[in-house]
């Protein structure tokens, strides 16, 4: 008998349904960080609100990665909704701190995905996933280097002003 | 054709020359290609059955699926939904496209 199942999709099915939760991940973690940028520029912090718009569309397009995987192995992906996206923060600190416990979410979600992929022997998608566990490890990086930098220069005074003029240090 | 698993409401066969599924529902059997096949996975295994048991959330304890780009519509109860919960499960098991039944979490 042909395998027409196979001859459609190159992937196993929990692969496609985790990479379907990822792709909602990464659509919320754009809405969050455009909702961080949208606090920082009403805030007056107008480089970490550059920061944000552009981490923004960098979740968008690590989601469209996952999305066009999908597609090329036969798989379904699907249009993820997004709700309950927070736009209220305490300070700037708790802007950055947020930010890294999203990553951290992601990075352990990523992982969660890798383990399954190797469970049931889905080579394709775990060698697809090696990029976003690099990825992951360079976004918390980032992110821990700025809450080390806002720890050395310190939140009084003209404090604020320097952390987001430093901000810019890691757009490029 | 070629039964893939059967249920005790449904059947689900491979047509190899016609490179396709069908599915027979009892009442009238359907046929899908494999994209539709998976659609249909996702919206059966997306459906909860707790809801059945909560009159708030499901007053009848029905569901309403409309398949393949709402050219078929079904009205199923929990009995029935289960049973294709465990068609869609187990039918991709014995394709070998899935290693445990379950999943779809989202």
């Amino acid at each position: 008998m042909k395998d027409i199942a196979r001859q459609g999709m190159s992937i196993k099915v929990e692969s496609m349904d985790l990479l379907n939760s990822q792709i909602k991940m990464e659509a919320h973690a754009s809405a969050t960080y455009l909702a961080m940028a949208s606090w920082c520029d009403q805030n007056g912090f107008f480089t970490s609100a550059k920061f944000f718009r552009k981490q923004s569309e960098e979740e968008r397009e690590h989601m469209m990665k996952i999305f066009d995987f999908l597609i090329d192995a036969g798989g379904s992906p699907f249009s993820p909704e997004v709700t309950g996206i927070n736009h209220d923060y305490a300070s700037i600190v708790d802007v950055f701190e947020s930010t890294l416990d999203h990553e951290i979410a992601v990075t352990k979600s990523i992982h969660n995905i890798v383990m399954k992929a190797r469970e049931v022997g889905d080579i394709a998608t775990e060698r697809f996933l090696d990029w976003f566990v690099m990825e992951q490890v360079e976004e918390e990086n980032t992110i821990r280097d700025i809450l080390d930098m806002i720890s050395v220069t310190g939140t009084e005074g003209v404090g604020l002003q320097v952390i987001d003029d430093h901000v810019g240090n890691w757009m490029d | 054709m070629n039964t893939i698993y059967r249920t005790t409401y449904y059947t689900l066969y491979q047509a190899t020359s016609d490179r396709c599924f069908y599915i027979d529902f009892g009442q009238k059997v359907v046929r899908i290609s494999f994209c539709q096949l998976l659609a249909i996975r996702h919206k059966v295994l997306s459906i909860s059955i707790e809801d059945h048991f909560d009159s708030e959330m499901n007053k009848h304890g029905l569901e309403v699926l409309q398949l393949c780009n709402k050219k078929h519509l079904f009205v199923l109860n929990t009995l029935e939904i289960l049973d294709l919960k465990e068609l869609m499960e187990q039918g991709f098991l014995h394709m070998g496209l899935s290693a445990t039944p379950g999943v779809l979490s989202a």
